[in-house]
């Protein structure tokens, strides 16, 4: 078996393999032995049809195609493993001679993985939010919790905004009832807009026991298209108004919604808790402003193959989110009135930057030898083993090879932004309350 | 005896068991239902030039087979066994099989 490479083109490389009779014969043979059972022959049964028979009946071609097929994904590998090519596709093979005497002469067309010319990563400047909790944060925050915590306590006074009423409905619209929109006993907090806010508007200053009927016109961009832009009848009868109670901000509270005794310690605790999450927002925004530069500036030749796998694989993701909601993807498709075609070309943009992004970074790795321990990786399952109440050495033994494989790429990852965050020229930029800038910095992690 | 040896020697008789019986030096044939044994042992000897020990001979009736209600039956024919002797060399044909 002979084989070399003859080129590398474009990240695809042309591999020329001829393989002598002696080793064809063989393959012949094992094609044989595999597919005998799928030849018929008269005086024979099913998978004992001697080879010399079923070559005069069918012709000796029949073989050729398995055959050939074993000797090149054969050859394919070796040549592969000899010159440490890293294909992303699979190859295609153009047979230029095949014969029982002659053997085979092949090429094979491959795309490979194509080479990364990293641009400068070292000492780059980026910009890293840092995010200040204020006392104002922690007071926001015990609102919100104040809020959960509320009471709702019956009144006899008209509705207001912010109270939650009880009450019982029926639409009609042209004098017909309408389907699907009669409710009893529905509690509906005014101003949480959950209902068309005409109607909320006007069940404001009723009071408990009172029936009224109420003209409502839904807005003409509600997303129920029969009913936008029309005018509806309510008949509302008010039963009930409840007021929301806020617990007391004291000790009893902090007892009630938390382990802590005392209020300051809860608001501690709620600093302590913002804090941290600051800290890893501001961590994650410097990691997405890091890969970014980084990424730009780096040079790469992608194959159209690797995006279109990546657009796949996203698509998949995609689909099973979708399926979680209880939707199928060619239902999605209908619904939102994309072709397919658009569909795809949405993701393409995003699987070309994973795929550049990986590609980068594996790049990274390579050129800074930046590698992974046996003793890292240990390291980090130790975490997840106690995280898990087992010992390692039990928690090792459920892991599968491709979970290993990903623990590592974790921690591989997480060393090169190390690596990359202690080259660069990091500007801290700093943001006042913290509620303000969450939610910046999120898209950008990796 | 004007017969020609291919006149008795139909062709042979491919199948598992035959293949099989090849080890103990015994070839099939399909032959002349009229031919005798010292006919077949005549004519395969001139077509293979190979020695003959014995002949075994058998008439094959042919199968009763119907297409609806009409039936029909497949031609008898005539079964032969040969046995070369030992030192003999084996009927080409077979081997290239």
């Amino acid at each position: 078996m002979k084989v070399n490479v003859e080129k590398i083109e474009n990240n695809v490389a042309t591999l020329k393999i001829e393989v002598e009779a002696g080793e064809f014969e063989k393959a012949i043979e094992q094609s044989y032995r595999k597919n005998v059972k799928r030849f018929n022959i008269p005086g024979f049964r099913r998978g004992k049809a001697p080879r010399s028979l079923i070559e005069r009946y069918y012709g000796p071609e029949v073989f050729y195609e398995d055959a050939a097929e074993i000797v090149l994904s054969e050859a394919y590998k070796k040549v592969v493993e000899e010159n440490s090519l890293e294909p992303v596709d699979h190859p295609h093979f153009d047979i230029d001679k095949i014969g029982k005497d002659i053997g085979i002469v092949a090429t094979a067309k491959v795309t490979v993985k194509p080479e990364v010319k990293l641009g400068q990563y070292k000492g780059l400047e980026v910009e890293k939010m840092v995010y200040n909790v204020t006392e104002e944060d922690v007071e926001k925050e015990l609102k919100d919790l104040q809020e959960k915590n509320a009471r709702l306590v019956s009144v006899e006074r008209p509705a207001q905004k912010g109270d939650v009423v009880v009450v019982d409905l029926e639409g009609f619209a042209n004098g017909e009832p309408l389907k699907d929109a009669k409710v009893q006993n529905y509690p509906l907090e005014l101003g949480s807009k959950i209902l068309v806010e005409d109607l909320e508007e006007k069940i404001i200053g009723m009071k408990p026991g009172e029936t009224k009927e109420v003209a409502v016109t839904y807005p003409a961009e509600h997303p129920n298209k029969d009913l936008a832009g029309k005018e509806v009848l309510f008949k509302v009868s008010l039963k009930e108004v409840k007021e929301k109670e806020l617990p007391q901000l004291d000790d009893e509270f902090a007892k009630d919604v938390s382990e802590f005794e005392t209020l300051e310690e809860l608001k501690q605790d709620i600093k302590n808790r913002l804090e941290e999450r600051a800290k890893s927002l501001s961590e994650s925004s410097l990691r997405g402003a890091i890969l970014k530069k980084v990424v730009e500036q780096a040079e790469v030749d992608i194959p159209q193959v690797m995006v279109d796998r990546e657009i796949e694989r996203l698509i998949m993701d995609f689909a099973f989110q979708l399926r979680l909601r209880g939707l199928d993807l060619k239902q999605y498709l209908e619904i939102s009135k994309l072709s397919p075609e658009e569909f795809k070309g949405r993701f393409q943009e995003r699987a070309y930057n994973n795929v550049k992004t990986s590609l980068v970074l594996e790049a990274l790795a390579k050129a800074e030898n930046i590698e992974v321990t046996e003793e890292e990786v240990d390291e980090e399952l130790a975490k997840y083993a106690e995280a898990a109440h087992k010992s390692l050495a039990e928690y090792k033994k459920n892991l599968k090879e491709e979970d290993l494989e990903h623990i590592k790429d974790h921690i591989l990852t997480r060393k090169i932004f190390d690596f990359l965050i202690s080259q660069a020229k990091v500007n801290e930029k700093v943001v006042e309350n913290f509620s303000q800038g969450e939610g910046e910095g999120e898209e950008e992690q990796a | 005896m004007s017969k020609d040896p291919h006149d008795i020697i139909i062709r042979p008789w491919i199948t598992e068991k035959s293949m099989a019986m090849k080890e103990q030096r015994k070839y099939t044939f399909v032959v002349h239902p009229d031919a005798n044994k010292t006919e077949i042992k005549n004519a395969v000897e001139a077509i293979f030039g190979v020695k003959v020990e014995k002949v075994n001979t058998m008439n094959v009736r042919g199968k009763k087979k119907r297409v609806g209600i009409h039936e029909g039956k497949r031609p008898d024919w005539k079964k032969a066994i040969v046995t070369l002797k030992k030192d003999s060399k084996p009927i080409e044909f077979f081997e290239s099989l």
